[in-house]
């Protein structure tokens, strides 16, 4: 990795996932974003390569990559279509809270059908009242004999409506704020489980979103993640292990940006000459160019360290802030460089800055990126 | 069932072709090599015999440099291909097909099959000459053009049907025989990630360019001396225009008097 070249292998699977996405996704990406289309029959397709589960180990029938090769694989992913990229690896911030929490007979109960079938799953974190202020969940799970019962509303639950199971985060008492709150494993069968209607997005729109209520949901113990009061940890832990691949998605919707905007600028004519020989459009191509490849390069650093064993919070979180400031930054350029045409839905680029938009939202948003980067920057100097 | 299948690389169809210094060949520098075509539908086919016949072996192999060879071989291995061969040429090899047809009858001898399917042609070259020379020098029956194929293990006979303008032909061959292939009955597969990462880790067979007879004698007319990228196309004229029976007017007096196209 030093010298940041890719093995072979590596290269495979990248060549792969740029095939699957250029062939399978880009060409649906358009209308599945005007009507807007949940795309099943892609995520079908998507789940028979391998490609979703990206972080579920081999033993329980994932593909298990490394955190470097997913972030290969959803940059290509995101590079087709951001929107059902986010479909794609739902799965796998959804089941990581069960590789981190969970004991070996519920990651042999609960991973491998996710491996055998196509099913989805969802991660249930964010209420109405709160997405970043985690430690202020409300959703309770009061003791009932010697489970639970879940009572509360989440949203903005990426697959809900589709989705087979669901991970939630729950607390047993609000007043003890992050130690309260535990982790639990709910089937979409489990009476009391409403998922609510697709929202109507901005981007990201082959993707679904929804609110799920849990009304009175009995939970068994045995479907409980760690002890009690670990659920604020490993929702954590999580992010921690997943925000590196919202970098590569974002970098993957800015290389798009750019390659639209480069192709563009040679073939439309201004003053008697292609747009790219117009010194203002050349350094906003530079500039592009240059916020992708540090977008790149940040990411993979992230998930190397990440891959050595290493803490990964300050890496990942400055990665993926980088990443969708400049995804949102690239594809604001792209428009630019279009001109009218930009600001027209017939062509690409609208798209890609609508969908960059969340990545500065979504998994963490990029201010709590921030407060993360400058607290574990300043112990550093403590 | 044993099936050998000979695949051949191609320039990836996005790949921007230039002639190489000399004006001779292709320049293969950056040139990104993929399986061609109607080698994925031969693979496809294959894998369907396969899966029809339990029990099956499918053995992709090829003919070529480094490292274009490993690389097409791992991704028939990638699509479910039990074993890949590899018979190595020197990266200036001349396009002859003697020189070819030469090393896969020495790769059919190191791994004898019941059929050797091949696509009908190349994507690059074109010549569709290999499946029936290759027939000539193994002393087996051969065909070319060949859709849906079907083995019959009880007769031991390979049957598969030829369109052609007057119709369709239905064909049946003792096994072995070498077919070179137009189309499976499926659209050809795509590679699974997990399968991707076995074959990286799965043995590739070689036969060394030592191994093989002497080469052929290549007389002179079997040597490409020149190749040259079609002409740029001329500019596009753009007809501008207030209403459409104008654009129509303008449109016609071009064709007219400028193209004659019309009298």
């Amino acid at each position: 990795m030093p010298d940041f070249s890719l093995t072979e292998e590596q290269s495979s699977l990248r060549e792969m996932a740029r095939k699957f996405a250029r062939t399978e996704m880009a060409p649906k990406a358009a209308e599945c974003d005007r009507t807007p289309r949940f795309p099943e029959e892609v995520y079908r397709k998507a789940w028979e390569l391998g490609l979703m589960n990206l972080n579920v180990p081999a033993e329980y029938g994932g593909s298990g990559l490394s955190a470097l090769d997913q972030c290969l694989i959803v940059e290509e992913l995101a590079y087709g279509c951001a929107g059902m990229t986010t479909s794609i690896i739902a799965n796998c911030l959804a089941l990581e809270p069960i590789l981190l929490g969970g004991t070996e007979e519920q990651k042999r109960r609960f991973l491998p059908p996710f491996c055998a079938e196509y099913h989805l799953a969802s991660f249930c974190l964010t209420e109405p009242a709160g997405g970043s202020d985690a430690g202020a969940i409300s959703t309770r799970a009061k003791r009932h004999g010697d489970g639970y019962r879940l009572t509360g509303e989440k949203c903005f639950i990426t697959n809900a409506p589709h989705a087979s199971l669901y991970t939630v985060f729950a607390t047993v008492d609000p007043e003890l704020r992050h130690k309260g709150i535990s982790a639990f494993v709910v089937p979409r069968s489990a009476p009391g489980v409403t998922p609510g209607k697709d929202e109507e997005k901005m981007g990201h729109r082959a993707s679904s979103t929804s609110t799920v209520r849990f009304e009175e949901v009995e939970v068994p113990p045995s479907d409980r993640l760690g002890a009690e009061g670990d659920g604020f940890p490993i929702a954590m832990r999580t992010l921690d292990q997943t925000r590196t691949p919202i970098g590569a998605l974002a970098t993957g919707i800015a290389q798009a940006a750019l390659d639209h905007a480069a192709a563009y600028s040679l073939k439309r004519h201004t003053f008697g000459k292609p747009i790219s020989e117009h010194q203002a459009i050349q350094v906003k191509l530079a500039d592009m160019a240059t916020r992708v490849q540090a977008s790149r390069l940040l990411t993979w650093s992230a998930a190397a360290r990440i891959d050595r064993g290493e803490p990964g919070t300050l890496d990942s979180s400055i990665a993926k802030t980088f990443a969708s400031d400049a995804a949102f930054a690239v594809a604001d350029d792209a428009i630019q460089i279009h001109g009218g045409y930009g600001y027209m839905k017939e062509y690409p680029v609208e798209k890609l800055l609508r969908d960059a938009k969340l990545t500065q939202i979504y998994e963490g948003s990029n201010e709590i990126q921030r407060i993360v980067i400058a607290r574990e920057l300043l112990k550093r100097y403590a | 069932m044993r099936i050998v299948v000979f695949v051949k690389p191609v320039p990836e169809a996005e790949t921007r072709l230039r002639p190489s210094a000399d004006g001779a060949r292709l320049d293969t520098d950056g040139v990104k090599w993929v399986l061609s075509g109607y080698d994925e539908s031969a693979i496809e086919q294959a894998l369907l015999l396969k899966e029809a016949n339990a029990g099956s072996e499918v053995r992709a192999v090829t003919y070529g440099p480094s490292p274009r060879s490993e690389e097409v071989l791992r991704a028939c291995l990638a699509l479910g291909c039990t074993s890949a061969g590899w018979v190595e040429a020197p990266a200036d090899l001349p396009p002859d097909v003697r020189l070819k047809v030469r090393a896969l009858r020495q790769a059919a001898v190191r791994w004898p099959a019941d059929l050797y399917l091949l696509g009908q042609q190349s994507l690059d070259t074109e010549s569709g000459l290999l499946p029936l020379a290759l027939a000539m020098a193994l002393g087996v029956p051969g065909a070319n053009g060949a859709l849906d194929l079907a083995f019959d293990a009880a007769r031991n006979e390979l049957s598969f049907e030829r369109s052609s303008e007057a119709g369709v032909e239905e064909w049946r061959l003792p096994s072995p025989s070498v077919i070179g292939l137009k189309q499976a009955k499926n659209d050809p597969r795509s590679a699974k990630l997990q399968n991707i990462l076995k074959s990286r880790k799965m043995p590739i067979d070689r036969i060394p360019a030592v191994e093989l007879p002497a080469a052929p004698e290549v007389t002179g007319n079997a040597n490409r001396f020149r190749f040259e990228l079609p002409p740029p196309r001329t500019g596009a004229r753009l007809i501008e225009y207030a209403a459409p029976d104008e654009a129509a007017e303008k449109l016609v007096r071009v064709l007219r008097e400028e193209a004659k196209v019309f009298p």
